[in-house]
């Protein structure tokens, strides 16, 4: 084999491969930072998209609740503007992010994805950042049509929203990490989420109180993470409407938050 | 080649070696069955099969996204299979899909790519710079995925692979789409690579295009290497051969194979085998008979090239997918000791 002139690369060039390996927290932030920005760029193209969904999503059900009545009840008002934008928070996370996954798994760029030098936490909280990106801007917004819509609701926000949002979304974004990678066949990953945004959306406690919901669908909640969610949001958005017990919710929240977070972070890792 | 130590070969053995590598799936799939091959610093290595033949499924392994069930992978000091997060430090990987990268401007990902992997901000800016030039796709520079060309992409796809490269690169079927005078310029872009130091594997079943850029290949046939060597050691056996390719008329049944015709396969309606020179007239003949007959549509005598090495190997032409049958009996005629292949009598290749 003759090898043709090379031209491009001089050989004092520091592109040479490396004989020292990357480790530590430069290379944990490293691949936290590039990871960030590959994420961002990567929705770029249907940022709008998802900006018309969030919007489409929280303000419609704050607005849409008020078709059903003459006269919206005051609780009511509460419970969707509060709730509404708990959806804001999980949808990037918990239901497009599998579906993005379950594309690149079609399209083929995943192995490519999962070939990057990468550590696997770094990962996952690159992903999680860019969901609180995703996800806070559209709730303040829902939070605003809220308020406007329902001029009597009285939001008291307290500092407890930052954990409350940060808890929320992180639950959110593992549990959907750890859907995504757990699950081989992306076809079967879009059924899921596809599943959970009804369940999510129609009959999870999120947007009207739990007591109106049967007995048993109320027990089954308790140990769901959805109603608690709500709680914890709900609560710091608040002062009086939250009759359950925070403290619960916060715990229950945490605990799916870490399972799933440890599941997300052990699916990314397995070898098949 | 794998011999000659390049300029950066350093004092630790830093070739890629794969050990026994065995690979069985759940419900008893062997998809590789104890492969065994090592390449240099420097190297350009093929690995060269049909579909199916466990070629993906060794880069799998090598990248960390399959567990081999029994064998090792190694770069100098670093078990690959013990330490997944290595690999992927020390291997950058073209996957045979395109890239993820529809929103992405070209020069974006490329040099984004370039940072992942570790690389310092000018140095990839830079070899960036250097790539794009170098491949020729600069008037795309600042387009995004979505409105390139699949060659174009391909190329990208090389440069995000290669903009700092690992210690091992592995180029999956680089060359899909791409034109061929830009196949030349990535060519010319997988040799510097090795002269960096890297080592090289090219995964393909483009028989020809493997024989101009490879240093040495294997040739993977059912999760085994059925063969390994340079390409003129591999085609050693051909020499004093010429290929005969009859194209069989559409739905005619094979024809009994003469004696003289080695190793004759059909795949489709093409029946491709080896003849020794000094009988080529007599398969003219032959061929121009079945021509004759309506048996067949055309022929074409060629200089036997690494493909026929490949098709003896495997039953499989490189440009079909189709199963292969094999035809007749081999006969093992004797190899002519003359120099070189002659010209080719008639080029016919579709």
């Amino acid at each position: 084999m003759t090898a043709a002139p090379v031209t491009a690369v001089a050989p004092d060039r520091p592109v040479a491969p490396t004989e020292t390996l990357r480790s530590g927290p430069s290379y944990w932030l490293a691949g936290f930072r590039t990871m960030v920005r590959w994420h961002l760029a990567s929705m770029r193209m249907w940022l709008m998209l998802l900006a018309l969904v969030q919007v489409l999503l929280g303000v419609g059900y704050v607005l849409g609740v008020a078709l059903f009545f003459d006269e919206v009840p005051p609780i009511m008002a509460a419970y969707v503007s509060t709730g509404a934008p708990v959806f804001n928070l999980v949808l990037l996370g918990l239901l497009l992010g599998p579906q993005l996954v379950a594309d690149m798994k079609t399209s083929g760029g995943y192995d490519y994805l999962q070939s990057l030098p990468v550590p696997t936490t770094a990962a996952a909280a690159a992903w999680y950042v860019v969901t609180l990106v995703g996800g806070v801007p559209p709730m303040l917004v829902t939070l605003l049509a809220a308020r406007l819509r329902y001029p009597d609701l009285e939001l008291a926000i307290s500092p407890a929203v930052v954990p409350a949002v940060l808890l929320v979304v992180f639950a959110g974004t593992m549990l959907g990490y750890a859907l995504a990678y757990a699950i081989t066949d992306p076809r079967v990953i879009q059924l899921v989420t596809q599943v959970l945004a009804f369940g999510l959306v129609g009959f999870s406690p999120v947007v009207f109180p739990a007591q109106q919901m049967p007995a048993w669908l109320v027990s089954v909640n308790e140990w769901l993470p959805l109603t608690h969610m709500a709680t914890i949001v709900r609560d710091a958005l608040t002062d009086g409407l939250v009759t359950a017990d925070v403290g619960r919710a916060y715990l229950v929240v945490s605990v799916w938050a870490l399972a799933a977070g440890a599941a997300a972070v052990r699916e990314l890792r397995r070898r098949r | 080649m794998p011999t000659s130590p390049s300029p950066t070969t350093p004092v630790t053995d830093w070739a890629f070696r794969a050990q026994d590598v065995t690979k069985v799936y759940k419900g008893g799939v062997r998809a590789n069955d104890g492969i065994s091959l090592r390449i240099e610093p420097g190297e350009v290595y093929g690995l060269l099969g049909p579909n199916g033949a466990g070629k993906s499924t060794l880069v799998k392994q090598v990248i960390g996204l399959l567990a081999p069930t029994s064998g090792s992978l190694s770069i100098g000091p670093h078990d690959l299979v013990a330490h997944p997060e290595v690999a992927r430090q020390l291997c950058s990987y073209l996957p045979q899909a395109q890239m993820p990268i529809d929103s992405f401007k070209v020069t974006e990902a490329i040099e984004l790519t370039g940072r992942i992997r570790g690389g310092e901000r000018t140095a990839v800016r830079r070899r960036t710079a250097e790539l794009v030039d170098a491949l020729d796709i600069g008037e795309w520079r600042s387009a995004t995925g979505a409105s390139l060309s699949g060659g174009v992409k391909r190329l990208v796809g090389f440069a995000m692979a290669t903009v700092v490269p690992g210690r091992l690169v592995i180029l999956d079927e680089p060359t899909n789409d791409v034109d061929p005078l830009r196949r030349r310029l990535l060519w010319r872009q997988v040799r510097a690579l090795s002269d960096l130091g890297c080592a090289v594997l090219l995964v393909t079943h483009n028989v020809l295009e493997a024989e101009k850029a490879v240093d040495r290949l294997a040739v993977v046939m059912e999760g085994r290497v059925v063969a390994e060597g340079t390409p003129s050691s591999l085609k050693a056996e051909d020499r004093g051969r010429l290929r005969l390719q009859v194209m069989l008329a559409p739905g005619s049944p094979t024809p009994e194979a003469p004696a003289w015709y080695r190793a004759p396969v059909r795949v489709g309606n093409n029946l491709v085998g080896t003849v020794a020179e000094e009988e080529a007239g007599i398969g003219i003949e032959w061929a121009q008979g079945l021509v004759d007959d309506g048996a067949a549509e055309e022929y074409a005598l060629a200089a036997s090239t690494l493909e026929d090495a490949y098709v003896r190997l495997t039953g499989h032409t490189s440009a079909d997918d189709d199963a292969p049958e094999p035809v007749g009996a081999a006969a093992g005629a004797g190899a002519s000791t003359g120099a070189g292949p002659e010209r080719p009598a008639s080029e016919a290749r579709p």
